[in-house]
């Protein structure tokens, strides 16, 4: 019966016509409802262990629950942020590090001196410069994941990277200063974004809302390839001493020492331009047609939306170059933990990220130290692992 | 954060008005200056073939589609000049098809539909918590408030998706296929919440379906779209009957009567049409 009734709604679903069906079930019924009643029982009694399952994993969210979420991460922030400013190739206690924070204890003993030197100038711009990059691409992978609404979307997804990279490369095989190659890899994201704007204008800002998000998605995709091409051919083309630097910025790298203060404004723009609309991007996630007719204005939605992900990725990969994974993991994992709530998510997203990529590049600078790793290299070895089981281990 | 304009008190019904409506797709006239008023308390069922319009009609009224003329007002205002977030206080929309692509409890789905209601931080608050598991419970869904959307077949999904509008609590309700991937008794027991539910407040249901026998049974009028322009509203035994079914469908329609029951069945086809001369005559 239970097959039957399989086989009979199937159809149905596609092109439903009972006009012919309408009184076929109340002949039927008496025979069958016995066994019917049977795969209904069955069917509740394991709705029922689901639902207790489920009500252990995915309670609803409310402020106070994101709050202690969010102070729970705050909190590892801040111990992942002691460990990065005291751990290294001079390592420091806590208290020292303090002391080094403090403004007045620049002016004591020649040591102390130096360990202030090594925390202010040294650790605490990188450590700074990690947690802003894994904030921002974390962000922009829940915020791009929204947006097409696919779960595999993440920070580089649309090209953004890409045209990043190309830009920086470019100038990296020029031989440009730091300034100019960051200034460069600015640039790209923009021209990239530009392009992505001017190809997908009908789903980002023109024309009616309707679930075209495979449409943005392919755009964006396929720039990305092209800006592969053309990153190939970068490095290719470039002179042996300079394609070390190359591979590393391509990797993600923080070692450049570039500036945490611009990111980190970044990361507060984005959040301020973002967070009032968590309420609209749950809505949004039911599609277009659902959203609009909640009050949602879709499209306007949308390109903000988009902006401010291509913002953020583009300020993270200007500090840090393309860090893999922290966008697309950080998002899922915390979605896994604590469910799908954009008020909740994407402040989380910020903090994660932040603890995900300062404590990748801890590990980074002191594994092997005193040689250094590329960032990128850590958060991709973790990252493929950890995203692997996620993936696999969810019975659909 | 949103603006927002003092609407009518959500118990009052709202009366949702069509002044020479044209719908078009592509070449094709779906619907040609038709002019219509749905009044509080009345449960409309839009029927008609596949691609005659029924979704672009029940979107043109939820004011998503400007149609190609003409206009709908909602209380007296048309509704492209209504904020949106009123606007989706006085009026729900269910869309034919909603696909999750992430992970959501089944009461956090519902309570998304609470969104027109939310102030300050848009966090829900007790009495929207409460009215999602009102909406719940009017289904029968209690038991899957906290199950996983991402692990429910079509027609649990179909069920919470109608839960969900309910629980917007608007005063004009417009569903499309809402009857879609349920089986026989859900059919009949959403119907069932949603007459009663439009009775208790004065609230005004607009669906479209294509079983016209239940439309028979629990709506009160009928709007039957032929997909060629035309167009005949009114009470659903004038507007479902097999004369103006058949045509509509192109296919010959009768309705049997059996003591109090009554079913539009479609007619069998005699040896004669299948070799290509004239069907039965309803």
């Amino acid at each position: 019966m239970l097959i039957n009734r399989k086989r009979g709604t199937t159809p149905a679903t596609q092109d439903y016509e009972p006009a012919y069906f309408c009184n076929i079930p109340r002949r039927k019924a008496c025979p069958a409802s016995g066994s019917q009643q049977l795969c209904r029982g069955a069917r509740s009694r394991g709705a029922a262990r689901m639902s207790r399952i489920f009500a252990r994993t995915m309670p609803v969210m409310h402020a106070r629950r994101a709050a202690a979420i969010w102070c729970v991460l705050a909190i590892l922030a801040l111990a992942v942020l002691m460990a990065s400013l005291a751990l290294g190739s001079v390592p420091l206690t806590p208290a020292r590090v303090f002391a080094a924070l403090m403004p007045l204890s620049s002016h004591s003993g020649a040591p102390a001196d130096l360990a202030g030197e090594i925390v202010r100038s040294l650790r605490l711009p990188r450590a700074l410069a990690g947690f802003a990059c894994g904030a921002l691409l974390a962000v922009a992978g829940a915020l791009l994941q929204v947006l097409l609404r696919n779960p595999l979307a993440e920070p580089y997804v649309l090209g953004v990277s890409g045209g990043a990279a190309s830009f920086a490369l470019f100038a990296m095989m020029a031989g440009s200063a730091w300034w100019l190659v960051d200034a460069s890899a600015f640039a790209g994201a923009f021209v990239s974004i530009l392009l992505v704007l001017g190809l997908a204008r009908r789903e980002l800002w023109r024309g009616e809302p309707q679930d075209t998000s495979p449409r943005l998605l392919l755009t964006g995709a396929v720039i990305a390839a092209g800006w592969g091409a053309l990153i190939t051919l970068l490095l290719t083309l470039a002179p042996d001493n300079r394609l070390r630097g190359m591979l590393f910025w391509l990797t993600g790298d923080l070692n450049g020492g570039g500036l945490p203060w611009i990111a980190l404004a970044a990361l507060v723009v984005v959040l301020v331009a973002i967070l009032p609309a968590a309420p609209q991007l749950n809505v949004l996630l039911r599609g277009d047609a659902a959203a609009q007719a909640l009050g949602v204005p879709v499209m306007s939605l949308r390109l903000r939306v988009y902006l401010v992900a291509s913002l953020a990725a583009a300020a993270a990969v200007t500090t840090g170059g393309t860090i893999g994974f922290v966008g697309l993991v950080v998002p899922h994992t915390l979605r896994l933990a604590f469910g799908n709530d954009q008020r909740m998510l994407l402040p989380a997203a910020a903090l994660g990220g932040g603890v995900a990529v300062m404590g990748a590049d801890l590990v980074a600078r002191t594994v092997i130290a005193p040689a250094q790793l590329p960032v990128g290299v850590i958060t991709a070895l973790i990252g493929v692992p950890v995203f692997l089981w996620m993936l696999l281990r969810r019975p659909r | 954060m949103t603006i927002r304009t003092t609407p009518p008190a959500p118990s009052t019904g709202s009366t949702l008005s069509v002044q020479q409506v044209t719908l078009r797709a592509g070449t094709r006239t779906l619907l040609d200056r038709f002019t219509h008023t749905f009044y509080p308390g009345e449960v409309w069922c839009i029927a008609g073939p596949n691609g005659a319009g029924k979704t672009t009609l029940i979107s043109t009224l939820a004011g998503l589609l400007q149609p190609a003329a003409g206009h709908v007002e909602l209380d007296g205002l048309r509704v492209a000049a209504w904020p949106p977030v009123s606007l989706a206080q006085r009026r729900a929309l269910m869309p034919q098809s909603v696909h999750d692509a992430f992970s959501a409890s089944v009461l956090e789905i519902v309570m998304l539909n609470r969104f027109p209601h939310l102030a300050g931080w848009g966090w829900e608050r007790p009495g929207d918590r409460a009215a999602a598991h009102a909406a719940l419970d009017l289904l029968g869904l209690a038991d899957f408030a906290s199950r996983d959307v991402l692990s429910l077949s079509g027609g649990e999904r179909q069920r919470v998706a109608l839960a969900a509008v309910l629980c917007q609590d608007a005063p004009l309700l417009l569903l499309d296929e809402p009857l879609s991937h349920l089986d026989l008794h859900y059919q009949i027991d959403c119907l069932e919440a949603l007459t009663a539910w439009a009775a208790e407040r004065k609230r005004t249901v607009v669906f479209s379906c294509h079983d016209l026998n239940l439309a028979r049974r629990f709506a009160t009028h009928g709007l039957l779209l032929d997909g060629a322009g035309g167009a005949f509203a009114g009470p659903v035994r004038d507007v479902l009957t097999p004369a103006l079914a058949s045509r509509a469908f192109g296919y010959p329609l009768i309705l049997l009567q059996d003591g109090g029951h009554e079913a539009l069945i479609p007619a069998p086809r005699s040896p004669d049409v299948q070799q290509g001369t004239a069907g039965p005559v309803p």
